[in-house]
């Protein structure tokens, strides 16, 4: 690792000329800029999924109410919503949700910003592909929201996209409006264009990790030395990497199929009304396989950087080593490696070959097995610990009690004979929301607690980000566990009006109690954008370790530092877990020589 | 809040998560009852898997609470016990094996995988039975030796059924071993003299049925819940689906003058919730998808459903 130093040596903050505003804010080449642009433009991204979101409860519990505020847009309606309107919103929600929030979130922000700081380098390896992987979004972002602007509307038929009704079209030169769906028009054609975008970002953002990770850490800074939160966002990225281009592909397929008339998924002898497509002679399964090879391993790619972080904020606010390291790094391996063939398992009911089932369900099963391993890691970091309620532990203690049940629920779906009554029900989407919005989301509010004076030099208010807590953990649980429920009860997911079904209308009383939970956890985000907000401007001023950590980040000179992060190259002597039982002092940084003898 | 609140505040939560999934039987939030052969082995790995995962929700989160009760930090400062403390006195006994962490990680890593790979072998054969069985020609199952058929056609927003003629039925049930051939095509050749029928799949009781699955546009997915079918239909292939139901819900209502579903035979009521059995599609297929719902009429026996077809074919006929 010695020949590191030299390199680290040339990057460090003084060697910088003073940049202009535009170059030193807008234009960043410095990893923890681009990273905090990822989290504003996250965060911005997360209002619009939430309203979003909201639009499509309010729809499942007064199916048969006028839309408040914006009911002259349904005027032609009765001020109701209309189907396709619903089913653009729920697609919409989801799209942004995984697209454009937690993604960018956990590898654009927090990936930005730890891995150099955490490691003890000046900065990523290419620090100029680091700025295009942020500017390569904005495209997206403009296609994706230009798309609610066009005729038929944005992307309507979910966000997994099944063809044939989201790939249909007319023969080239009759317009991109779709024969099957308003939604599958010029909306789905931007709907793909935007997400190529944000595949080549997290394209580009993985090549950055893995070179930093293997080329650019500290001297002393071992493998078996980096924090939970680097290992992770290793791993992660890897997975971006093998599992991007297929969905790029994908995406090609598809919009070739929108746009001039190829029939990748399209087979012979469909009609759509009354017109049918003179060609065909392609396979609809055929994207499943694609879009869930890349989607599966994606749903690791969402949480297994909000692992790290909780494991990092677990083991300094317990004041203990974290428990098992080394088994948690193979059980993210193990996650990872088995991510890669589990993708079957979204398309049991699909029509592939039921025996193809079997061999998924089993990968599947098993895949429960790491993350049960980490879940009992967890409990062993906090035993015996001395556990220090602060907001950011708070959140990660939320994670472990709330994963498991989204972990346990994926035990349900992956045993074939039962997912066949449960498939496209509520189940389903309880799943979804117990390891996204319940795990990976309280992870990221948990980080962004945690590194918060790291990046703007000032304090959340703690006492606020324990009453956002409080109401987000309960009102979590109030409006997703109930989902458990209705889905067993038969609710089928992505439908507008609950009445239609025998088995559904019964469940409209817990479907209110649900939106009304969702609409309050929604309120209670507020509370989270005013305290960052404000904190940003008037908080307390951070010190140089506020949480007494270990890890590198909190070595620097000033408590933000400039471009290049280290006045002098950090030198690494420890793993970054020592906690509790140093004398009178209960840790010891990473740069410092341990006092215990080394465990790793 | 004090710093042990926050235990209770997990507490309290997981174990209205816990209830309230305990009353949802009581209050209709739960699987209807199971009206076919398969619903037994569904039902029965569900319930499995509900143990499993229920023993494993408790013990985690009960330690969760405990630890985060038992190692809050104290208001003076001081660590919440003693870095010599021993363990509690009943797990004592296992002292020994606590204290090594590398057993302790061998046990939570054996024990779960052998409980995951029981869990796997339990499914294989019902998932085989049910979805394996019409695809095996040679398979002398239930669902081979099923005389009663069904041509699915969806499109949005319908369910489009075809069944064979009277005289072509009557043929197939009276010599199965001649008609044979006839019998095994239907699915992929319809003749000019079917009976046409839109949402409405009619079946009788204890008897399998083979639904040969296709749509003509869009993914659909044919989807009986309280039968524990769901199968999507997909472009350009024909899927074969089989179940065999186990109880009746319809009957001939003389002033109507046709059969009605929804009938509860034991109760003798009619617009039963209960006895109504929806084929809802459950695949995303457009605007009209939450509203793509057809109805399953199982007959008492073969001779009603033969009555029905008759009834049907004439009608067909006349309106010709
Ligand atoms: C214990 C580990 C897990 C198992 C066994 C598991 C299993 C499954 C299965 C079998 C399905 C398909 C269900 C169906 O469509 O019928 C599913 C869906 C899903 N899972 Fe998991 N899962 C696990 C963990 C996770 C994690 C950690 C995430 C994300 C952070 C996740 C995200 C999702 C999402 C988003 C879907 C729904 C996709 C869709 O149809 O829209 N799962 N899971
Ligand atoms: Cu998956
Ligand atoms: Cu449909």
């Amino acid at each position: 690792m010695d020949s590191h130093a030299e390199h680290a040596t040339d990057t460090h903050g003084h060697a910088h000329p003073e940049l202009g505003f535009i170059r030193k804010y807008v234009f960043s080449e410095d990893h923890k800029i681009i990273g905090v642009q990822f989290l504003f433009t996250s965060i911005i991204f997360l209002g619009l999924g939430g309203i979003l979101a909201l639009l499509v409860r309010i729809q499942l519990a007064w199916p048969h109410a006028e839309i408040p505020l914006i009911h002259n847009y349904f005027a032609d309606n009765g001020g109701r919503m209309s189907e396709s309107f619903y089913n653009m919103c729920f697609t919409m929600h989801a799209s942004v949700m995984i697209f454009f929030v937690i993604i960018p979130f956990l590898t654009g922000a927090f990936g930005n910003f730890t891995i150099p700081l955490m490691i003890g380098a000046g900065d990523m390896a290419f620090p100029k592909l680091n700025m295009m992987s942020y500017w390569i979004l904005w495209p997206a972002f403009v296609l994706i929201s230009f798309s609610f602007f066009v005729d038929g509307g944005a992307a309507a038929s979910g966000w997994t996209a099944y063809p044939t009704i989201s790939s249909v079209a007319m023969p080239a030169g009759q317009g991109l409006a779709s024969p099957a769906a308003p939604g599958s028009g010029p909306g789905q054609v931007l709907w793909l264009l935007s997400l190529l975008c944000v595949g080549v970002s997290s394209m580009m953002g993985s090549v950055n990790y893995i070179t930093t990770i293997i080329n650019m850490r500290a001297p002393g800074m071992t493998l078996y030395r980096m924090p939970m939160t680097i290992w992770a966002m290793f791993i992660t990225a890897i997975l971006q990497a093998f599992a991007l281009p297929v969905l790029t592909v994908a995406l090609i397929l598809q919009t070739l199929d929108k746009t001039i008339g190829t029939t990748f998924f399209l087979p012979d002898g469909l009609s759509f009304g009354n017109w049918s497509p003179e060609v065909g002679g392609g396979q609809p399964l055929l994207w499943q396989h694609l879009f869930w090879f890349y989607s599966h391993p994606a749903v690791y790619i969402m949480i297994l950087p909000s692992m790290g972080m909780v494991s990092d904020i677990l083991a300094t606010f317990a004041r203990r080593p974290l428990f098992g390291y080394r088994a948690m790094i193979y059980s993210i391996a193990g996650i990872a490696g088995l991510g890669f063939i589990v993708w079957g398992h979204h398309m049991f009911q699909s029509g592939m070959d039921p025996r193809l089932g079997t061999g998924f369900m089993v990968a599947t099963i098993m895949i429960a097995l790491p993350s049960a391993i980490k879940t009992f890691n967890w409990l062993g970091t906090i035993y015996r610990g001395n556990l220090q309620f602060t907001t950011p532990m708070l959140f990660a203690l939320g994670f472990v009690s709330l994963f498991i049940i989204g972990g346990l629920s994926g035990i349900f779906m992956a045993a074939t004979p039962v997912d066949i009554y449960i498939h496209d029900t509520y189940f389903i989407v309880a799943h979804i929301h117990y390891v996204l919005f319940a795990s990976s989301l309280l992870g990221i509010f948990g980080g962004i607690y945690y590194w918060f004076p790291k990046m703007f030099g000032k304090m959340m208010n703690d006492n606020v980000g324990k009453a956002h807590f409080f109401l987000t953990f309960v009102l979590c649980n109030c409006t997703f566990f109930p989902m458990h429920m209705v889905g067993l009860a038969g609710l089928r997911r992505r439908i507008p009006d609950i009445t239609a079904g025998a088995l559904e209308a019964k469940l409209l009383p817990l479907n209110e109690f649900m939106s009304i939970s969702a609409l309050l956890l929604g309120l209670a985000q507020l509370i989270f954008v005013a305290n960052f907000l404000w904190s940003i401007f008037f908080g307390a001023k951070a010190s140089q370790n506020p949480w007494k950590s270990n890890t590198l980040e909190w070595t620097t000179g000033d408590p933000v530092p400039g471009h290049g992060n280290f006045d002098t190259v950090p030198i690494v002597h420890c793993g970054p877990y020592e906690y509790g039982e140093h004398g009178d002092k209960d840790n010891c940084p990473q740069t410092e020589k341990s006092t215990t003898p080394a465990t790793h | 809040m004090g710093n042990k609140g926050w235990s209770v505040l997990f507490g309290v939560t997981m174990l209205a998560c816990a209830i309230g999934f305990g009353i949802s039987p009581l209050m209709g939030w739960w699987m209807p009852e199971g009206v076919s052969t398969h619903a037994g082995a569904v039902d029965g790995l569900f319930y499995l898997i509900l143990v499993v995962t229920t023993i494993a929700f408790v013990i985690t989160e009960v330690i969760l609470v405990v630890f985060m009760w038992r190692y809050a930090e104290t208001p003076d400062g001081k660590p919440p016990i003693a870095a010599n403390a021993g363990f509690p006195s009943f797990l004592k006994p296992f002292e020994r094996f606590l204290n090594d962490q590398h057993k302790v990680e061998l046990a939570w890593t054996i024990v779960p995988s052998i409980v995951l790979v029981v869990i796997v072998f339990a499914q294989v054969n019902t998932w085989a039975d049910i979805k394996y069985a019409t695809r095996n020609r040679n398979d002398a199952t239930a669902a081979n030796k099923a005389r009663s058929q069904v041509a699915v056609s969806a499109r949005q927003f319908e369910w489009r059924m075809r069944y064979p003629s009277v005289s072509r039925f009557k043929g197939w049930m009276a010599n199965p071993a001649a008609t044979r051939k006839d019998f095994e095509s239907f699915g992929k050749i319809p003749h000019f003299n079917d009976v046409h029928v839109v949402n409405e799949l009619h079946i009788w009781k204890d008897h399998p049925v083979v639904v040969h699955l296709t749509t003509r546009d869009v993914i659909h997915s044919f989807n009986l819940p309280n039968f524990r079918v769901k199968q999507d239909a997909l472009p350009g292939k024909m899927i074969p689906v089989w179940f065999t139901p186990t109880k009746v819900n319809c009957k001939w209502d003389e002033s109507r003058q046709r059969y009605i579903d929804g009938y509860d035979p034991a109760g003798k009521k009619e617009k039963d919730k209960e006895y109504t059995w929806d084929i809802a599609c459950a695949e995303l297929c457009g605007w009209g998808h939450y509203r793509m719902i057809g109805r399953v009429f199982v007959h008492k026996d073969q001779a009603e459903f033969l009555d029905w077809l008759q009834k049907t074919e004439a009608e067909g006929t006349r309106r010709n």
